[in-house]
């Protein structure tokens, strides 16, 4: 599998004044650096789907856009597509195509048909393909009621289609998603999901993602690089991560009465709250539904909510059995 | 460098579009137009009907038409300052950075495109309200300089305004920036009053200054109107839009250097 992204001893130190108190320290501030990334080395096959995961501060959003081209790093090489990032961001710009979960790239107060024909001159595309390509992103995105509307006055969930939508438009090689679902209720998560999977796997698209949802993760990817302090931790296929890390859910039961009490393998009872009993569940021990038909079988449960561990929990995790080994 | 022109054409066309679907800004714009000429002429009408007090003379027939077209640049600046700052203090660069284009050749487009459109709307505003109140206006000749004046008019504003929206990477907060060029585009442009009612070491001063090429020389061409004259105002203005456009790129240019050294600002 041929390399499109190849990273070597990438880094990138920030220097900023740091305040001090007192009228005429305020002229001589004092500088600290911080390294948000510390040498990593990766590469990235062609077609792959590959999640960088991290806790904030980690230093996965300073590698998105150093490889994107937007920030320069303090050290280190990197060619994405056979590219320097940010000494040829121009013409790399044409074959990326990214989405900032945080941040839009279409005009609010126009119809999103508009702000996608802007697109199309500002990646030079000719008028047929460019056509052909929005009339199947619409049909598989199921836009052609959105295309008129305002981009503001849609939902989160419609924009985000759009976002993607107009990310794809110029037919880029590789995808960078940051934080791609955040946001967005759970049905509109999965239809994002689907899509970028779906859409890189027929086109043999190059994926790399950041997220905190480790569904985004698990249901994406193929690949997952785990950074933390500006290093990689552990860089795996995503089913040996989730059978060593993300085999636990997080199941809170409320209840009227006295909690839950569970005597299943695998399942242990956290700290709980008055009408609440959380329980980690280990799935290779015992699956999600057989503790919610337990729970249920003993009575008095008025909500059930299932979530991953924290994120940081994951992490913590992972770095605790990488110091150890 | 002709995609380049053609992808700022259809982002000309995008502002336009967008400060039409916001008609009803446009219009609350058009309102505050007609209330602030119905003051000024009423202030100018006075003023020209007692000159014996003044220790300057002023021209036949007042100020109103002066005002008339120095309130129309005014009114139909755009904010291009407010987005700059918006987007280099949020992040709202970094998408723009991702593209092929050049972000503030787009974004002076979209502004003007909105611009122009307001600048027509205004035109046509000014037209009823002389219409209406039962003024002379300009003679029908002084229509197309004062167009062409009107178009570089707000070219210079506009650049004005995007060199304080620029120094948004160094001082995050472009408020005192903005403040100063404002007040020196109402003083040494002369929103109210034409620059030569000023001594004349002060007015010579503020002949040369982008302030006057942004006001006063479309204003004074609405006053007394002559081929001579509009072939002065529109070389100092063609001069400042040249000169400011290149600072603009200079700020740009340093800006972007220390936004992808030290990733924000």
């Amino acid at each position: 599998m041929s390399a499109v992204i190849t990273v070597k001893s990438l880094a990138k130190a920030y220097r900023y004044a740091k305040r001090r108190g007192g009228f005429f320290e305020a002229f001589s501030p004092e500088h600290v650096t911080v390294e948000a990334v510390a040498g990593v080395d990766f590469e990235v096959g062609k077609g792959e789907r590959v999640a960088i995961i991290g806790p904030n501060g980690a230093g996965k959003s300073t590698t998105l856009k150093m490889l994107s081209g937007i920030l320069e790093p303090s050290s280190g090489e990197a060619t994405v597509l056979g590219l320097t990032p940010w000494k040829q961001r121009k013409a790399l710009a044409y074959r990326i195509g990214v989405v900032f979960g945080q941040r839009s790239q279409l005009w609010g107060e126009l119809p999103a048909r508009e702000s996608f024909a802007l697109l199309r001159h500002i990646y030079d595309q000719e008028a047929a393909p460019f056509a052909k390509r929005l009339g199947e992103l619409t049909e598989r995105f199921a836009l052609a009621e959105l295309l008129d509307q305002p981009v503001h006055r849609m939902s989160l969930g419609q924009r985000m289609r759009c976002e993607i939508t107009a990310s794809l438009l110029h037919g880029p090689n590789l995808l960078f998603l940051d934080e791609p679902t955040i946001g967005l209720d759970v049905t509109a998560k999965a239809a994002i999901r689907d899509f970028i999977r779906e859409h890189a796997r027929d086109h043999g698209q190059t994926v790399l993602l950041t997220s905190h949802d480790t569904r985004d993760i698990e249901l994406v990817c193929d690949r997952v690089i785990v950074v933390n302090q500006g290093r990689i931790v552990v860089d795996q296929p995503t089913d040996q991560l989730r059978r060593r890390f993300l085999g636990r859910k997080i199941i809170t039961f409320q209840s009227a009465g006295q909690g839950v009490s569970l005597n299943l393998p695998g399942v242990t009872r956290r700290a709980s709250e008055a009408h609440a009993t959380i329980l980690e569940v280990d799935t290779r021990l015992t699956r999600v539904e057989q503790v919610i038909a337990a729970a249920l079988a003993d009575g008095g449960i008025e909500d059930v909510t299932i979530e991953d561990p924290p994120m940081e929990e994951v992490i913590a995790e992972i770095y605790a059995s990488t110091h150890a080994a | 460098m002709r995609r380049d022109l053609t992808a700022a054409a259809v982002a000309l066309r995008i502002g336009a579009g967008q400060a039409m679907a916001g008609w009803t800004v446009l219009a609350g714009r058009c309102l505050f137009y007609v209330l602030i000429m119905t003051v000024l002429s009423a202030l100018w009408d006075k003023v020209a009907a007692e000159p014996a007090r003044g220790a300057i003379s002023l021209p036949a027939g007042g100020l109103v038409l002066y005002v008339l077209a120095t309130e129309w640049i005014t009114l139909a600046l755009p904010a291009v300052h407010m987005k700059f700052e918006d987007d280099i203090r949020s992040g709202g660069l970094e998408p723009h950075l991702l593209r092929p284009k050049f972000y503030l050749l787009q974004s002076l487009a979209q502004s003007l495109g909105g611009t122009l459109v307001r600048l027509a709307v205004l035109g046509v505003t000014a037209v009823v309200w002389l219409a209406m109140t039962g003024r002379q206006g300009p003679p029908a000749g002084a229509y197309p300089y004062l167009f062409v004046l009107g178009v570089l008019a707000v070219t210079v504003g506009m650049l004005l305004y995007a060199v304080a929206g620029l120094c948004a990477f160094w001082t995050r907060r472009i408020l005192p920036v903005q403040l100063v060029i404002q007040k020196l585009m109402f003083l040494l442009g002369g929103l109210f009053a034409p620059i030569t009612l000023y001594p004349d070491w002060l007015r010579k001063l503020a002949e040369a200054t982008p302030f006057a090429a942004h006001l006063y020389w479309a204003g004074v061409q609405a006053l007394a109107p002559s081929g001579a004259m509009f072939l002065t105002a529109a070389a100092w203005q063609v001069l400042w839009i040249v000169l400011l456009s290149l600072l603009c790129l200079v700020l740009w240019r340093a800006g972007l250097a220390k936004v992808l050294r030290e990733g924000g600002v």
